[in-house]
């Protein structure tokens, strides 16, 4: 019977024990299960997974207690535990972490990268935190690494306060917990660095927007620093702008900084020998002072810092190359080191920079403008009064020989009149240069308007040739005109356009021997019209092609038959380029050279002219050229023909001579604005039945509709708005 | 007949004596003045049946002397001609509004300025 009973307790005693094993494994799997699914989710939060491994973790293996130590620097700090651990333990981890050496557990089971057990602290010579043990009354510990790349981001542990060793299943599953953690942790690092890294992206991409777009300085750095002060959960921080001329820094922003602080740091010289900030300046480097209590000197900026409570400081250097613009600092009302953050406010540092010299380039910029566009003004002050000061003069010299020429006081001999020709011929040089030079100085000064017309431009080369044609007969030198088929009138300022063939052709005179041919071409190119003036001289070097066309270089063509001005080619090109065209020159030494010059859009294009007359107009109207070029894109390919008037004036004319089939009119033009010209169109029998679509800026909707407009909209319009507008009116 | 009276303004000695030399051979009686204010006393005393006035004059310039001239003694059918160095569009205009009857442009002519003046005696006459 005893026997017997013996056997069944064993025999139940083994059954039990197999029970047990067999529950905890069911608890073992269950518990991974939930734990990985966990980690799987979404939102998944990682503390509460951490806390549920610990929970388990000690469950499962009969501890009494189960806690997660992280790792900072050298030491081990306690992060999270079961909860049933008292209050003064804590209190004195946080005093005295532990450390990574084989003080405790922890630190040998970092130290060695394995799992470490103590079955008793009592018996075991080298653990050293009996001061713990006093306070939680722990016997056995077990430890274990959580590994992520070979190295160790946490330590778990557990106790039993009776001296009872983890057996070796106790001590695999805690090891396969630690695994489970290391994920979790990894994963939690991951997503906060994504965060953070998210957060700087989108601070740093605000900071460059603020550098690229506004050239307010002041507002740029104070969004510098106070990004800089947000994404490194700082208090505090400025950044200083180095002057050169007093050798020192001055606040030129601030972020989490009293008003008060700031006028302290205002009254105080931040020089660039003793001071911190002057030091990262001057070294090139990031300075920081963890603990500013802890430094015997303080400089009179960290002084008043200090006195204004603050305990920890970072200065980064702000520098283009070699040169020192200012720093940032950034500041802490508690005490530690800035290290992970430096990165970060470099790059914000470099942000200033690119802030500061853009400011500083901007200024100097404006400061030159300002200085050449009264430098500008001066001269041509000085060359109109210098003008009127030569033609006073001048006038008495081509008055008195002209006097004398016509002997109106009597007769004169040969010599007398030859002599009298050369006075006045000189005159009327040196008054045309003179003429030249103001109407140069004019264009240069922008104060050449152009007076636009509308006239032949046939008619107009005519004229030239006309002009010329004495002289041109006196060397028996032929000027023929080629006009080519399609080209009418254009709209110029005929004087202007004039004067520009008149040079060119004068000069072609001037430089082509005797009983030699001038050629003026006019022809068309897209809408450009291109007058060209060909001659049969001697042609221009290669190399002076482009001189030709500066002041006083009349470029090596053999000797002119008579004098320039050297300012002809100068003029006439400036002339060009305010048509908006362009003047060119192609020439072979020997054989003769051609200039030509271009009047851009001054001819409708007409590839097709048949097709496109039968094309619904639509006159579009703005003053903005950038706009009009849009919604001509818009309309590209689109079966109308589009007509372009940049004010109130010009779309009236336009819209009465065109009668497109609708208008896409802005409200803000010169001359007349959009609601005057909607109410003259409606006003008007001829143009009243024109649908109008407005396209502006100015939010007034009710306003255009009941003048008259079909459709309202608003810019920026997207080509859709534009083609369901004219569709809408039947355009389309 | 008697000539017609020409009162010619301007500074320049020079420029004076060549368009008083050339009026004077072309028949016209000329009276001389220097500035503004000589040109105010001349008119009162030999009120003329032209003024012929450069426009950038010492002292009071050339438009404000047109209308004292025009306030005092000169009557509004008389006309005064613009003489002036600045040969652009828009001085031609300014003098237009300022109240010229009419421009010369410098260098004056010596051949044209003779049937020049009489254009201008002839416009007042129609």
């Amino acid at each position: 019977m005893g026997e017997r009973s013996e056997r069944t307790t064993r025999v139940s005693r083994a059954s039990t024990e197999l029970n047990q094993q067999l529950r905890d494994a069911r608890e073992q799997s269950a518990a991974s299960r939930e734990i990985l699914a966990a980690l799987g989710r979404a939102d998944a939060d990682p503390e509460a997974i951490l806390d549920t491994i610990l929970e388990r973790a000690a469950h499962l293996c009969r501890a009494q207690a189960a806690t997660l130590y992280i790792p900072e620097g050298d030491v081990f700090r306690l992060s999270r535990d079961t909860g049933k651990i008292p209050e003064e333990f804590r209190k004195l981890l946080l005093d005295q972490p532990l450390a990574r050496n084989r003080s405790s557990t922890v630190g040998r089971a970092a130290e060695e990268m394995r799992t470490i057990q103590i079955p008793d602290v009592f018996k075991d010579a080298e653990y050293l935190r009996l001061d713990l043990q006093s306070l939680a009354g722990f016997r056995t510990l077990l430890s274990t690494p959580m590994m992520l790349q070979n190295e160790v981001v946490g330590v778990l542990s557990m106790w039993r306060t009776n001296v009872k060793p983890f057996n070796a299943r106790e001590c695999e599953l805690l090891e396969e917990f630690a695994v489970q953690g290391a994920i979790v942790m990894r994963q939690d690092a991951l997503r906060r660095a994504l965060k953070s890294k998210l957060k700087q992206l989108e601070a740093l991409r605000e900071v460059g927007d603020a550098v690229g777009s506004t050239l307010d300085l002041d507002e740029v750095l104070d969004q510098i620093v106070s990004n800089a002060v947000r994404l490194t959960g700082t208090d505090g921080g400025s950044i200083m702008e180095y002057d050169e001329s007093s050798d020192s820094f001055h606040v030129r922003a601030a972020a989490g900084s009293s008003p008060d602080l700031l006028k302290r740091l205002r009254a105080i010289t931040i020089d660039r020998e003793t001071t911190l900030v002057g030091r990262a300046a001057t070294d090139h480097q990031t300075v920081e002072v963890p603990d500013l209590a802890a430094k015997t000197e303080l400089d009179p900026h960290l002084d008043a810092l200090f006195r204004d409570g603050w305990r920890s400081v970072l200065a980064v250097p702000i520098l283009r190359g070699e040169r020192i613009l200012g720093a940032l600092v950034i500041r802490r009302r508690s005490t530690g080191s800035f290290g992970p953050h430096v990165e970060l406010l470099e790059t914000f540092a470099g942000q200033s920079a690119l802030a500061i010299v853009n400011a500083r380039l901007f200024g100097e910029l404006q400061t030159k403008t300002s200085e050449l566009e009264i430098a500008s003004q001066h001269k041509s002050e000085f060359l109109a009064s210098m003008s009127h000061e030569l033609r006073t003069p001048l006038n008495a010299v081509i008055g008195f020989s002209e006097v004398l020429l016509d002997r109106m006081f009597g007769e004169i001999n040969e010599r007398q009149e030859d002599y009298l020709r050369d006075i006045w011929n000189s005159g009327k040089h040196l008054l045309e240069l003179v003429n030249d030079i103001l109407d140069l100085s004019k264009v240069e000064a922008g104060q050449m308007v152009l007076e636009p017309s509308t006239f032949s431009v046939s008619s107009a080369l005519d004229y030239c040739r006309a002009m010329l044609r004495e002289r041109a007969t006196s060397h028996a030198i032929t000027i023929g005109v080629e006009v080519a088929d399609g080209i009418d009138t254009i709209e110029s300022d005929e004087l202007l356009f004039k004067r520009v063939v008149l040079n060119l052709l004068s000069n072609a005179v001037k430089f082509t021997p005797d009983k030699g041919t001038v050629t003026v071409r006019a022809y068309g190119e897209g809408t450009d019209l291109l007058v060209t003036v060909t001659d049969t001289g001697i042609g221009v070097p290669a190399e002076d092609q482009e001189r030709i066309f500066e002041s006083f270089q009349q470029g090596r063509r053999g000797a002119p038959k008579e004098e320039g001005t050297g300012l002809g080619l100068t003029l006439s090109r400036r002339i060009v380029w305010l048509f908006g065209g362009r003047m060119w020159l192609e020439s072979t030494p020997g054989k003769g050279s051609t200039f030509g010059f271009s009047v851009p859009g001054m001819l409708r294009p007409a590839p097709e002219p048949h097709v496109s007359r039968h094309l619904p107009v639509v006159l579009l109207v703005d003053d903005d050229r950038a706009s009009l070029d849009l919604n001509s894109a818009y309309l590209d390919g689109s079966p109308i023909r589009v007509t372009r008037a940049m004010d109130g004036v010009e779309a009236l004319e336009l819209a009465r001579k065109e009668l497109p089939a609708a208008v896409v009119l802005e409200i803000g033009l010169p001359r007349l604005d959009g609601w005057q010209v909607l109410t003259e169109l409606k006003a008007d029998p001829a143009t009243a039945t024109i649908p109008v679509v407005i396209a502006t800026d100015v939010d007034d909707r009710a306003r255009g509709l009941a003048l008259g407009a079909k459709v309202y909209l608003r810019k920026p319009i997207r080509r859709e708005e534009l083609v369901d507008a004219l569709q809408q009116v039947g355009v389309l | 007949m008697t000539p017609a009276r020409i009162l010619v303004v301007e500074d320049n000695l020079l420029n004076l004596k060549l368009v008083r030399d050339v009026l004077t051979f072309a028949s016209y009686d000329v009276i001389e003045a220097q500035s503004g204010e000589e040109a105010l006393r001349a008119a009162k005393e030999t009120p003329p049946d032209l003024v012929l006035m450069d426009l950038q004059l010492p002292g009071i310039d050339g438009t404000e002397t047109l209308h004292r001239l025009r306030e005092s003694t000169l009557g509004s059918d008389v006309p005064v001609v613009a003489v002036t160095a600045l040969a652009m569009a828009e001085d031609k205009e300014r003098a237009a509004r300022a109240g010229f009857d009419g421009y010369i442009e410098k260098p004056i002519s010596a051949r044209a300025l003779p049937g020049q003046i009489e254009a201008f005696l002839n416009g007042r006459a129609t």
